[in-house]
């Protein structure tokens, strides 16, 4: 089926209209209802998943629904799941709770896992042609900031991949390698070219969420947002910066923080961040793009620092956007965060700057454990997926030691480059992986 | 999305990556800890070898530390024993040692903690709004043994606590028998959320300051605003626990060290065991928890906070009349934390079902062991509290948890 980003689909229309979501199990209704209210804010990736169940759903008989989904059906008895306080309009806190507190939890998730398989299978049978792997590419920056050793560096990594020497004496106009290998090189008509931005977006079928950058500073995005022709503002890619996102981001703590330790408190200041009007909070390359912007919000609503860190927000984003994009070119680069205040550290969640008026201090040291392991991160967090197993190139440079560690196929060129690898002779190679 | 299960549809999603296997782990590290064991039998009394049992007719008391959720990768492995020391070099070689301590319930704080209290999986809500369903180590205790409150307390870091951990809502026991309950973290954060409010935050940056914000925080109003409950239900602290809680604050404040949330209370559950020398004290340490916002580096430095400050409580059992020869100190994690590569974002959290976020560890100190020991046989978290009701002689009740054969009732 062809996928837009505009609108729900007619097949599915249709089923929806005959009622296909009345035949689903009751612990299914929270998850699809949202996602069919928020169509409008979904990636065509997280789409597609839907698609696939209502239309298999709609497509079978009765009784084969109902046997699809006896298992279960069988465990919400057994949870007692019509006797809770439970949700079926939007995923809440307590929903989770709920279900996470009963001893049959993990036996529903691979109950619910199975239909999922069921469902795509049968898409997959019915698309009959599998789509031809695409080439995907992982750039990662350890920017020269951070004081890695060349001993520590890759000791996350537990053996996967392998070091590469990088001579980087070879980096354009640009001060990283990172940046010169994403921005190409300057132009006569001083316009940056033959970067790997410009081949991601130039490939055929490319849609404005198959590309990403993910900045824990802004210096990044600044480039990036400053080469946009005037004709494209900033919506054939998707930029994020955590530092340009800093009023969204303080905005967001000042709500959350008022959350109470409540279950029904929480689930309340979620619905309000749910529906509060972001728009005046979020810089203009954000501003203009409503998958973006809702992506943003429910990134910080979930947690896991993406709040509080520039490189938890980066391994965070990141992590999202391959589980519910699958772009087919991410960067992302990490930076340095502060160290904790004395006494007003154990309050994490509060804005240091806002709360103690002693100077910030650089944590490089923490900063790099942190991102150490957070780049590691990125790249299992992409390998959980299919679309990334064998079709994807992983580079992620210290630049503080002139050292990469590549991932990748046989079939990528210079995977085994003994002597240090110039940046313009890696920037063809990825450039030509991406063609 | 994640918490409803519907993004765990990939293969191998909650499989670490490139990790050993727990069974080559755990060989290592025995044959590893085996030998400082024997180096423990063959030192001098006191130098290493627990111990004897308490000959002195004292009463038996129990100190159990509770630390968040950790890593056997980042503890008790070769490349996780930098960050614990003293719980490696300092108490393992005279300790009694369980490699396998399976958390088998609900892995998030309350239900955690509270099934450790309790001996059987607790399934109440995450956030402490409602008791335990079964009788607590604390309530067990006091009821049989007619022992007065300020002989059971828990000092809490964990802000995902609330008081009712002291106590269950068994109609036979509940909060008539339960635990004195304090969380000095609160009282930190309750001190920065004032002086936001109030325009005062140029106080956080001065120590005299700080300690004032700190009292002040604890005098304030109703005090179980903090989420405590010492004694009554009164709206007021006990002044003997003001009292206490002032002396723990002003180490605190000018003792120079570290200002995190367990190193306050730690420094509170000192001056409990000074003060009040609890036949039953419970002290649960939480800076690991910064893992939640994806600084490792920040739950290492967790990590080797609370293996000092266990260290140092050990050293008040020590040099405490009231505990020294009598007390039996336990330390075990709630739980894990994830696997690298899991759905969950690996050690930022701990919902995995898996050896990484279930299978722990569990060190036994002092009086109710018959010295150092490296237990291979897995043992569960409810099996603590069976074990320690028998420590305190008092008859078991009916639980899912059962007795550790090898403590010494």
């Amino acid at each position: 089926m062809t996928q837009t980003d505009a609108g729900i689909d007619e097949k599915l229309k249709k089923a929806l209209e005959q009622g296909v979501v009345a035949r689903l199990p009751l612990t299914f209704l929270p998850f699809v209802n949202q996602q069919l209210k928020q169509w409008d804010y979904l990636f065509p990736n997280e789409r597609r998943s839907v698609e696939r169940l209502l239309l298999y759903v709609a497509e079978i008989p009765q009784p084969d629904s109902e046997k699809l989904f006896r298992d279960v059906v069988e465990l919400e008895n057994k949870m007692g799941v019509r006797g809770w306080r439970f949700s079926t309009r939007e995923q809440t806190i307590l929903n989770s709770s709920q279900l996470a507190s009963t001893p049959y939890f993990e036996e529903w998730r691979r109950a619910v896992r199975a239909v999922f398989d069921v469902a795509d299978g049968y898409a997959i049978q019915q698309e009959q042609t599998m789509a031809a792997p695409v080439h995907r590419l992982i750039l990662i920056d350890l920017p020269r900031v951070l004081p890695v050793d060349a001993e520590h560096v890759w000791r996350a990594w537990q053996g996967i991949g392998r070091p590469l020497q990088l001579d980087l004496e070879s980096r354009s106009n640009f001060p990283s390698a990172f940046e010169s290998l994403i921005m190409g090189s300057r132009s006569r008509s001083d316009r940056f070219t033959g970067g790997l931005l410009d081949v991601a977006r130039a490939r055929a079928g490319a849609s404005p969420s198959d590309t990403w950058t993910i900045d824990a500073g802004a210096s990044v995005v600044d480039y990036l947002l400053d080469q946009q022709p005037p004709a494209a503002p900033a919506s054939s890619t998707v930029v994020l910066s955590y530092a340009r996102l800093d009023l969204y981001r303080k905005s967001f703590s000042h709500e959350m923080n008022t959350m109470r330790k409540d279950l029904a408190d929480a689930d309340a200041v979620f619905d309000r961040l749910r529906q509060v009007d972001v728009g005046p909070w979020c810089p203009p390359e954000v501003s203009g793009r409503p998958v973006v912007r809702e992506f943003l919000r429910s990134l910080f609503l979930s947690g896991n620092g993406a709040v509080i860190f520039g490189n938890s927000f980066v391994e965070w984003a990141a992590s999202e956007a391959f589980r519910r994009a699958r772009p087919s070119f991410l960067a992302a680069r990490f930076g340095v965060r502060s160290k904790p205040k004395p006494f007003t550290g154990a309050a994490i969640f509060e804005n240091p700057e806002q709360v103690n008026p002693l100077p910030a201090v650089d944590d490089l040291e923490g900063s790099v454990a942190d991102a150490q392991i957070l780049a590691f991160y990125i790249w299992l967090a992409a390998s959980r997926f299919e679309e990334y197993r064998n079709s994807t190139v992983c580079v992620c440079i210290a630049e503080n030691i002139a050292q990469a560690r590549l991932v990748a196929p046989p079939e990528f060129y210079i995977s085994q480059e003994a002597k240090p690898v110039q940046i313009d002779r890696l920037g063809q190679a990825l450039r030509d992986w991406m063609a | 999305m994640d918490e409803s299960g519907f993004d765990s549809r990939q293969p191998d999603s909650d499989v670490p990556v490139g990790r050993e296997g727990p069974m080559d782990r755990s060989r290592r590290l025995f044959l590893q800890a085996a030998g400082i064991l024997i180096a423990g039998r063959i030192l001098p009394d006191g130098l290493g070898v627990a111990r004897p049992p308490s000959q002195s007719g004292k009463e038996q008391k129990i100190v159990l530390v509770i630390i968040g959720g950790v890593r056997r990768a980042e503890t008790f492995s070769p490349e996780g024993f930098v960050n614990i020391p003293h719980l490696y070099g300092d108490l393992l070689p005279s300790s009694l040692f369980y490699q396998h301590v399976r958390n088998e319930g609900v892995t998030a704080h309350f239900n955690a903690i509270s099934s450790i209290l309790t001996g059987n999986w607790q399934r109440v809500d995450d956030w402490g709004k409602l008791a335990p369903t079964t009788p607590t180590l604390f309530e067990q205790f006091r009821k049989r043994r007619l022992v007065d409150r300020s002989h059971t307390w828990v000092v809490a870091s964990n802000k995902a606590l609330t008081s009712q951990i002291g106590a269950s809502s068994d109609p036979n026991y509940g909060p008539g028998y339960g635990a004195n309950v304090v969380f000095p973290k609160q009282l930190l954060l309750a001190a920065v959320v004032e002086a936001l409010r109030a325009g005062r935050t140029s106080n956080l940056a001065d120590r005299e300051k700080v300690e004032a914000e700190l009292e002040n925080a604890m005098q304030v109003g109703n005090y179980e605003g903090l989420g405590w409950n010492v004694f009554d239900s009164s709206d007021q602290l006990d002044p003997a626990v003001r009292t206490m809680v002032g002396t723990a604050v002003s180490d605190f404040v000018h003792g120079g060290g570290p200002t995190s949330g367990d190193e306050l209370t730690y420094f509170v559950s000192r001056e409990v065991m000074r003060r009040f020398a609890p036949r039953v004290l419970v002290v649960v340490l939480s800076d690991v928890e910064a893992a939640h916002f994806g600084s490792y580096a920040m739950h290492l430095a967790g990590i080797r906070s609370a293996d000092r400050l266990t260290w140092q409580i050990w050293q008040e059992v020590q040099t405490n009349p009231a505990y020294c020869g009598n007390t039996t100190m336990i330390v075990l994690p709630e739980f894990g934390r994830d696997p690298d590569g899991s759905t969950t974002n690996g050690f930022f959290n701990h919902r995995a079902n898996h050896d990484s976020t279930r299978d722990t560890w569990m060190m036994t100190l002092g009086a109710a062991i018959d010295g150092p020991q490296m237990v291979e046989r897995p043992i569960r978290h409810v099996d603590l509290c069976p074990t320690l009701v028998a420590l305190l002689g008092c008859p078991a009740l009916d639980a899912q948890g059962t007795i550790i054969e090898e403590f010494r009732s």
